[in-house]
């Protein structure tokens, strides 16, 4: 039993959006809507001259205290041994509950029109029979296979960092309790397991 | 920080908070008033069955909002999400709504040859427990109306509807317009035992729409203390022209002015031939009721942390 979770080193993100890329093959999501389980926002701050870039990719937290499990009426979003929160797309009535409690804007709608996309291009590949809505899984599929998620292997500049939080030999580990690394919201009790180290 | 519209629930959902709480409402007050007041059982009826009607079709604009409507029954497996709590409400709710009309029906003579197919035993028991019903469904209709508020409360990253301020808003409007479609109702029909209750309802209405502007007091006066995504809902909303007319001014002022002016000077709600005033002052009531819960979800803006 792990506890996976995920460290994003900002000082390193280009914003190539491999990542994006990468979680929407690897996962079927629905790019033909610009839907997507990760997304690299690429924000600009300060006031010019002293003006900077900055690109912060985001996905579920998979947070201790989540809010969408606790709004989810039919239980379909559950977490698993591994702490990953998961969706039981069988049992997902689409009511949207989840998406409104989610302070972090990770889920969306897989609707009707998706499905059919999706069954148009990958034909009997499909991974999205009914519609749903649809959040990151830390590629829970690659994991049982003993592979990282697919942004992970993907990343050209080692920005996403995962593991289980729990090993103490593990580099996710290690830069989560570095105090470099800080959660989003934290105000909120959510109490997420994917970390950030600012640039 | 950035703030950013929910783009999640629509009209269909604020249709749905809509008619919940003017169901609950309505019932929840037409149960009281047979408790304590004593009230003609034929508006009874009509007021029960529109109630009944009213989350009927609420209903069926949050099914039709649904990704999977027709698994809505695996809703009822996750107790702590608000909507078993609202499945549980809603079907307490027809239970006692449908048990506590049943007797009441009787009075409509083209009704008769269909009750009368109930067997006599249960409508006797009907009929022996029907105060007893009408208390119970006072509660149901309360719980209806508070969980419309409590579903949209439920969302950490909305500042504006993450507030215990919002159930309370959403309950206290709902029995507004509950009180004004009974005061509609019994300023409509031809009934002199209907009308003999309309002073009633619109003492109350007028109480419930000052309570309702107390609240959104509170509330707005919360919502502009920190530069917030609630700040930025309430500077959404000050800027809304039909919010501020629609819902403000002709949905609370305008018949809470009509109403007292009736309260106090006119009498209008005691003869039937100056009751158009009250007549106007009940429909823009519902109107407002509407655009209130239209205007708190287009406000809704999710504040996140990049």
């Amino acid at each position: 039993m792990a506890r996976y979770g995920m460290v994003m080193d900002m000082r390193t993100c280009v914003g190539c959006q491999a990542c994006m890329a990468a979680c929407s093959t690897e996962n079927q999501t629905p790019f033909w809507s610009e839907k997507f389980r990760t997304h690299v926002e690429d924000k600009e701050t300060g006031t010019f001259p002293d003006v900077r870039r900055v690109q912060l990719p985001r996905l579920c937290m998979h947070c201790e205290n989540t809010p969408c499990l606790s709004a989810c009426p039919t239980g379909a979003t559950h977490m698993d041994k591994n702490g990953i929160v998961l969706v039981n797309y069988d049992r997902c009535i689409g009511c949207y509950a989840c998406c409104i409690a989610c302070p972090y804007d990770a889920r969306y709608a897989y609707d009707g029109e998706d499905v059919s996309r999706e069954r148009e291009l990958y034909g009997k590949l499909v991974s999205h029979e009914v519609p749903h809505v649809d959040k990151c899984t830390f590629c829970v599929q690659r994991l049982n296979e003993k592979l990282e998620p697919a942004c992970v292997a993907t990343c050209p500049t080692h920005t996403r960092i995962f593991g289980d939080l729990d090993d103490r030999k593990s580099e996710v580990h290690k830069l989560a309790l570095s105090g470099k690394a800080q959660a989003l919201n934290q105000g909120l009790g959510t109490a997420p397991k994917v970390f950030y180290i600012p640039s | 920080m950035t703030f950013v519209h929910q783009e999640v629930w629509h009209w269909q959902i604020a249709t749905y908070l809509f008619l919940g709480g003017l169901g609950g409402a309505t019932f929840a007050i037409s149960a009281v008033l047979h408790l304590f007041e004593g009230c003609d059982r034929k508006m009874l009826s009509v007021a029960v069955m529109s109630s009944i009607a009213f989350l009927v079709i609420g209903t069926v604009f949050l099914l039709a909002d649904m990704l999977q409507p027709l698994k809505a029954i695996y809703a009822l497996t996750n107790p702590r999400s608000w909507i078993f709590w609202g499945v549980v409400f809603i079907n307490f709710y027809f239970i006692a709504a449908i048990a506590y009309v049943i007797p009441l029906l009787e009075e409509w003579p083209m009704l008769q040859p269909i009750i009368q197919k109930i067997p006599a035993p249960i409508l006797g028991l009907l009929e022996r427990f029907n105060k007893l019903v009408a208390l119970g469904g006072s509660a149901a209709g309360f719980l209806v109306a508070i969980y419309t508020g409590l579903l949209i409360s439920a969302a950490p990253a909305i500042n504006f509807w993450n507030t215990p301020a919002l159930p309370l808003l959403f309950v206290i409007s709902g029995f507004s317009t509950g009180a004004a479609f009974l005061l509609l109702l019994s300023m409509l029909s031809s009934n002199p035992g209907a009308h003999a209750i309309s002073a009633k309802l619109e003492q109350l209405d007028a109480m419930l729409i000052v309570t309702e502007l107390i609240i959104l007091g509170a509330y707005f006066n919360f919502a502009m203390f920190l530069p917030t995504g609630a700040r930025a809902s309430a500077e959404f909303l000050f800027h809304s022209p039909v919010f501020i007319v629609g819902f403000f001014v002709t949905g609370l002022l305008v018949p809470l002015i009509i109403e007292t002016w009736g309260i106090f000077f006119s009498g209008h709600s005691e003869g039937k031939k100056s009751g158009l005033p009250i007549i106007l002052a009940s429909a823009l009531v519902l109107v407002g009721g509407y655009l209130l819960r239209i205007y708190v979800l287009k406000a809704g803006m999710f504040q996140y942390p990049w």
